[in-house]
């Protein structure tokens, strides 16, 4: 008798899996170590500045952000919304923030420092200090700053320029850039040291920096062989393994050899023609924070060929740089931190797209992986991740004919997002995708 | 009578049609620049001989333009603005410089320079802590600001021309300080919505004309004998931007607004720009420094290992304490544009700091439209109540 096998929708990586399971261990693993007593931090996303320095010092380091999507998705979040409501923080805030003001308020002034019971995998323990970052969005250090309100931690905001992409090409504007940048660092490594009561070991230092710029160069190269079509690995397990180089989570050395193994498997696929999907119709770019409760969704739009090759700028690892030559470990961070931004500047100008740093890559990313259309997913609480997205659906459709599909959603109040409702608007979009096909052919673009 | 072309009057008209000085000025080939935010350094186009014009949001307008640009939940001053800009309001400016005073204004700069073709467009990144590296780098990109302009021009930018502009719009500072001064009085010699036509007309001229302008009112207003109604609050109203008289008559139908701590009163004016002898410095200085608005990072003492949260509020708003004594203030309005985050988190420490030394406030948001006057004037109306208990 033969067995039906189900459908398969999304084939996933199997590289993928110790990746993602050394993260999650990580994770557990830190939270029992400060549970035991060891110095935590409490850090936003900033984009490499601050956390090598913070890994070579052994500091364990939460990301609230995260534990807000952690949160949202457990279910526990409504409390913490509503203690901040109750507290006088407008509710417009971003989400992930109001999350963290209200879990802060129930842990100080409620429990008098206890990690609240009802916390999702271990909560997060009242921190060393704060540190916060200047990229990306205002919130990033406002929010740190209005922590001060439960706890008597200092803060330290991350410099993080952003340049105008004409600007930066005024002459001697990147040597500011870095001078900022490494003065900056020097003297955050000084207050770390001070708030640890132990000094920085450069060495350690200076072979965390390579190592994190070496996993994220070969990261890269995985994303790189996504071009291929059909496309060999699929958002879902981008999501999925990013943490590692992103957040610098795990030990690097073990990343650094998972993505090598990433790296295999997505080129033996690339090289026997294995998509991720079992039928690629579509070719999908997504920006820019995935729906994180309601991933089961992508594997729908699996199921009608869509394949989605490349998503979130925000995510993504720098353009590699070659920094060997670089000998001072700060100044290789700046370096690699800057190029996060700048890295598609170059392009960005010669193409006269000056929408922003995050808008550019779009372009990129549509042409180089050849892709029919985008899905976009805008934010209620999340500004910097939605503000771009209009300006987004109007470069690829103006410069390269190809449409975009708006989903609405938030990054707390998760029944924002209806995958019912958006899977009702995929048909008519794949109609929309096949007729900008049929404009691109007419104008000349090759796919 | 005051004579129409002077003083309150002139303030008045130029509120009203705040384009037409500056298209005057372009028909008699001057260059205009445009700017979105007080944190732009006006003192380096005015040496230069451009004219600097503020490009305001119009509370009035609706928006249509910006959205194909911009999404609806984001700071409404800022899609405002650009909507003003697409509908082509700006097109007679020769130029734009926008600045990174938060993030709203960075993003829509982007995005204002995509869909606009002025000759000159300039972007200007702001640091956000006021460390001396962070200092150093905000003179680097006025430095970059200089040569942009210089190039756009074709001047040098001289120092005494420098000097000259720094002095003229430091009197403007002074002269402004000086007209706050005439709401001390009980009741005030000038209302608040009087100073927002000022402050607006102002932003629209050149600073000799500014200040001429200032010169007259100041006279004008210490000489009139009808002074406006004693109302039973007096207020400081704290926000991003209160630059609407419709949103200013609100609070001063039922109290006398003697403080306008935003940037369409008198946070701009506040302090002084110094003479540095590198007069790049003294800009960068005054500009990041000493403009007290939320955007800029402050706290205690960064590097200590612990923070003491009074200490804390007093130096994010310490600033405020002398006012609220100095003007015998006893309410505060914290006014909230909807999506301004800068100032939305600021809005339950502001609270304490105010709690610690005894004024009462009160918190409204609104979404910069004029739908939201009428529950605006209602909540209004219920603070001065308890307030003058
Ligand atoms: S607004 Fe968005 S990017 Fe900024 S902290 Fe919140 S979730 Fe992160
Ligand atoms: S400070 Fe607030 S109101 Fe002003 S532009 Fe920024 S977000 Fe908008």
């Amino acid at each position: 008798m033969v067995v039906q096998k189900e459908k398969k929708t999304i084939n996933r990586l199997k590289s993928m899996y110790p990746l993602r399971a050394k993260v999650n261990e990580t994770y557990l693993k830190s939270i029992e170590a400060i549970q035991a007593g060891k110095p935590a931090v409490w850090g936003m996303l900033n984009f490499y500045y601050g956390d090598p320095i913070l890994k070579a010092m052994d500091i364990e380091v939460v990301y609230p952000e995260n534990y807000g999507a952690i949160a949202a998705a457990m279910g526990v979040a409504r409390q913490y919304l509503d203690r901040a409501d109750a507290e006088g923080f407008p509710t417009h805030l971003c989400g992930y923030s109001l999350t963290t003001l209200g879990y802060a308020s129930r842990m100080m002034k409620e429990l008098k420092g206890q990690i609240p019971p009802e916390a999702p995998l271990g909560g997060m323990p009242k921190p060393l200090f704060l540190m916060s970052s200047a990229a990306i969005c205002d919130a990033r250090y406002k929010w740190f700053q209005a922590l001060g309100r439960y706890m008597d931690v200092p803060v330290w905001p991350l410099e993080a320029p952003i340049p105008g992409i004409k600007e930066f090409f005024i002459e001697g504007y990147y040597d500011k850039m870095m001078k900022l940048g490494v003065k900056h660092l020097r003297d955050f490594v000084a207050f770390v040291e001070k708030m640890v009561g132990k000094k920085m070991d450069w060495d350690r230092l200076d072979k965390t920096a390579n190592l994190m710029i070496e996993v994220n160069r070969v990261w890269h190269e995985v994303n790189e062989l996504r071009k291929a079509r059909p496309c060999p690995m699929h958002s879902r397990d981008f999501w999925s393994a990013m943490p590692a180089a992103l957040f610098l989570a795990g030990d690097l050395e073990d990343s650094l050899r998972l993505y090598q193994d990433m790296y295999r498997e997505v080129k033996d696929r690339v090289n026997n023609h294995v998509g991720a999907i079992p039928d690629e119709k579509y070719r999908m770019v997504f920006a820019e924070l995935p729906p994180w409760h309601s991933l089961a969704f992508f594997d729908k739009l699996a199921e009608r060929g869509w394949n989605f090759v490349i998503e979130s700028f925000g995510y993504h690892p720098p353009i590699p740089l070659d920094l060997s030559k670089v000998s001072d470990p700060l100044e290789r961070i700046t370096k690699f931190s800057l190029q996060f931004l700048v890295g598609y500047f170059e392009d960005a100008r010669k193409q006269n797209v000056l929408g922003g740093t995050s808008a550019y890559p779009y372009l990129k990313y549509v042409k180089e992986w050849k892709c029919d259309g985008a899905l976009l997913h805008p934010l209620i609480t999340c500004r910097s991740a939605s503000t771009h997205l209009p300006y987004v659906s109007d470069m690829l459709i103006e410069k390269l004919n190809v449409p975009s599909l708006s989903i609405e959603g938030d990054i707390v109040d998760l029944r924002l997002f209806n995958p019912e409702d958006a899977l009702a608007k995929a048909e008519p979009f794949e109609e929309t995708m096949e007729h900008y096909k049929r404009m691109r052919k007419q104008a000349g673009f090759d796919w | 009578m005051s004579d129409k072309n002077k003083g309150l009057n002139k303030a008045r008209e130029i509120y009203l049609d705040s384009s037409r000085r500056a298209k005057e000025l372009k028909a008699a080939d001057k260059k205009i620049i445009g700017y979105p935010c007080v944190y732009v350094p006006v003192e380096m186009l005015t040496a230069l001989d451009l004219v600097p014009y503020r490009t305001c949001a119009d509370m009035k307008e609706p928006v249509t333009e910006a959205d194909r640009a911009l999404p609806h939940s984001f700071c409404p001053v800022m899609r405002n603005c650009l909507d003003c800009a697409l509908k082509g309001k700006n097109d007679f400016l020769d130029g734009m410089v926008a600045i990174h005073s938060c993030d709203p204004q960075e993003k829509t700069a982007r995005i204002w320079e995509s869909y606009t073709h002025y000759p000159y467009f300039h972007f200007i990144d702001m640091p956000i802590t006021v460390r001396p590296e962070a200092l150093e780098y905000f003179k680097g990109q006025l430095n970059d600001f200089r040569k942009t302009l210089e190039a756009f021009t074709g001047k040098k930018l001289s120092a005494d021309k420098l000097e000259a502009a720094i002095k003229s719009h430091n009197q403007q500072r002074a002269l402004v300080r000086e007209l706050y001064e005439l709401t001390k009085s009980s009741p005030p010699h000038v209302s608040g919505t009087e100073i927002v036509q000022v402050v607006k007309a102002l932003t629209s001229l050149p600073v000799a004309e500014g200040n001429n302008l200032l010169t007259e009112t100041i006279g004008e207003v210490k000489k009139r004998a009808a002074r406006p109604e004693k109302k039973s609050a007096r207020l400081l109203i704290w926000s991003s931007t209160l630059d609407d008289t419709d949103i200013m008559q609100v609070f001063e139908a039922k109290a006398n607004v003697v403080m306008n701590e935003s940037c369409g009163g008198v946070r701009a004016y506040r302090g002084e720009v110094k003479l540095t002898a590198d007069r790049l410095e003294g800009l960068a200085d005054y500009y990041l420094n000493e403009i007290t608005c939320a955007r800029t990072f402050r706290q205690a003492a960064l590097g200590e290992t612990r923070k003491d949260y009074g200490r804390d509020l007093q130096s994010r708003f310490g600033y405020l304490k002398g006012a609220i004594k100095d003007w015998k203030i006893n309410g505060v309005v914290m006014l909230l544009v909807r999506y301004c985050d800068p100032f939305a988190f600021e809005i339950p420490s502001l609270k304490d700091y105010l709690n610690s030394i005894g004024v009462p406030s009160t918190y409204i948001e609104y979404d910069y439209t004029t739908g939201a006057l009428a529950p605006m004037r209602t909540r209004v109306e219920a603070f001065i109540e308890t307030i003058s208990q």
